[in-house]
């Protein structure tokens, strides 16, 4: 499995058992709990007065950060729903949840469960929707020569804090989208072998033709000049690392492109950190191989007992003459 | 094997071989008590031989402490960068932690090298002294070439997975 995939599998197939049980006329008693990346949960409940009414709660560490990007968060969410019959926002969100939904099994279609599947990547989309559009006004902007100021450093820098201590920054311009993402390694082991992965994602670009229209990669350990002003007031870790992107309109013309820009940015953090562990879990692999190699070498060495077979006399039963 | 690494294998292999001349020692100080005497504390110096240290460079050395019915051969793995160094500790720690199942070896490295072992009379008696040099040798050689190797697999595979990574960008 190289990438990782934006919907979560397991909603999906809850929600489809659900559905086909609702559909075979004995609905399912549902209460299961469900976790995503970056400490998102989701839960899957009946509805308190029916049974074929499902509840979908979510809550994640992003939520907070999100709502304060800009106005017509919920408007967001809620469009992204509107398509489909029977999936509505329930007033009052579950209690110790962000955001729930409402599922009417009995309207519910396929695609409808893929969405649903999508409502993380669909929350943490908003804060990029703001900055493509701020980007389409600033550029617009920058056509026209009378308003133009003539610098490029205008838009909002948006920040989504996704965990605890790390945090996606998103800067619009007239020309790009910054995205920078701030990420710091625990563990000593990860920190190295990091630094390898976040090099070859600089390099990448660079050695191979084939993915030269790709976003470019920057690395550096000091916060990058988009993000300074928002982050002067947390006090500088050598362990953080700060990743940029640099999105070009290729990379969010359309809403396909920007649905799929989003997706892979926003499981950025987790796609590396993944192969981080993968190579970890091979190399582990490895070294029981080469010990089991070792081992025989050292084998070798032993004296073999049956070697004095010669000296020693037998029985005709072949037992051994002890004297 | 490279030009330089050669002679330091020879060199290793030959001093080990004067090393490994051990004999059943019970302990002077102690009743009852055969213990490693190069792994005590000694106050007879005639139980300790001259310590023999075999350097290709500052990187790669072996100490091998022989003693009346004891080695110690500690080993220092060339370790040029970060990546390096992680994955020797690694390694080496993987190692030690199955220290049982390969007799000779000590649980911790002495202090300056990445690894020891620890050659009783008991070992010598019950291996072929050759076969254990050559096991020293041939470990020397490995543990150099797996480090190299994994270490062209994570650039390998960080490079592949940043392309494949990058690649979804490209419309």
């Amino acid at each position: 499995m190289l990438h990782l995939r934006p919907e979560n599998l397991l909603v999906q197939k809850t929600l489809t058992e659900a559905w086909n049980a609702s559909e075979s006329g004995s609905p399912l008693t549902l209460d299961r709990v469900i976790s995503d990346f970056d400490y998102t949960t989701l839960h899957v409940s009946n509805s308190p007065d029916n049974k074929n009414v499902l509840w979908l709660s979510i809550k994640t560490k992003a939520w907070q950060s999100v709502s304060k990007c800009g106005d017509g968060f919920l408007e967001h969410l809620q469009s992204k729903y509107s398509g489909f019959s029977g999936i509505a926002p329930v007033g009052q969100p579950e209690q110790g949840y962000d955001y729930t939904l409402s599922v009417d099994l009995a309207q519910l279609q396929p695609d409808a469960i893929v969405q649903l599947s999508l409502l993380k990547i669909h929350m943490m989309s908003f804060a990029f929707q703001l900055a493509f559009h701020e980007f389409s006004l600033l550029s617009q902007q920058a056509q026209d020569p009378a308003s133009f100021s003539g610098s490029n450093d205008t838009g909002t820098v948006r920040q989504l804090q996704y965990r605890d201590d790390e945090n996606i920054f998103i800067k619009p311009s007239n020309d790009r989208i910054t995205v920078i993402f701030e990420t710091f390694f625990q563990d000593e082991t990860d920190k190295v072998f990091g630094k390898v992965f976040l090099q070859e994602f600089v390099d990448a670009r660079k050695r191979n033709r084939s993915i030269q229209s790709a976003p470019q990669v920057l690395f550096s350990h000091e916060p990058p000049l988009e993000a300074a002003s928002v982050m002067t007031s947390r006090k500088a870790d050598k362990n953080r690392r700060f990743i940029t992107f640099v999105l070009f309109q290729r990379h969010f013309q359309t809403p396909e492109l920007q649905f799929s820009s989003v997706c892979h940015l926003a499981l950025f953090r987790n796609y590396f950190h993944y192969h981080i562990k993968c190579s970890k879990a091979y190399m582990h692999s490895r070294m029981r191989y080469r010990v089991d190699t070792f081992i025989k070498v050292l084998n070798r060495a032993k004296l073999d007992e049956k070697d004095d077979g010669d000296q020693t006399r037998r029985t005709i039963t072949g037992r051994k003459l002890v004297y | 094997m490279s030009q330089s690494l050669r002679p330091y294998l020879t060199a290793v292999r030959y001093s080990l071989q004067a090393a490994l001349n051990l004999t059943n020692f019970s302990s002077q100080e102690v009743e009852r008590h055969n213990r490693p005497e190069v792994e005590v504390p000694n106050t007879s110096a005639e139980l300790l031989l001259q310590p023999m240290h075999v350097s290709r460079n500052e990187h790669e050395q072996v100490l091998i402490e022989p003693s009346v019915n004891s080695v110690r051969v500690s080993i220092k793995v060339k370790q040029a960068d970060e990546i390096e160094q992680i994955l020797v500790h690694k390694f080496t720690r993987f190692l030690e932690q199955r220290a049982e199942s390969f007799y000779v070896l000590r649980r911790v490295p002495i202090e300056g090298f990445s690894i020891s072992f620890l050659i009783t009379n008991k070992h010598t008696e019950t291996m072929k002294t050759e076969k254990l040099v050559d096991f020293i040798i041939e470990f020397m050689e490995e543990v150099d070439k797996e480090i190299s190797e994994m270490k062209l697999f994570l650039n390998a595979r960080a490079r592949f997975v940043a392309e494949a990574y990058l690649g979804e960008f490209v419309y």
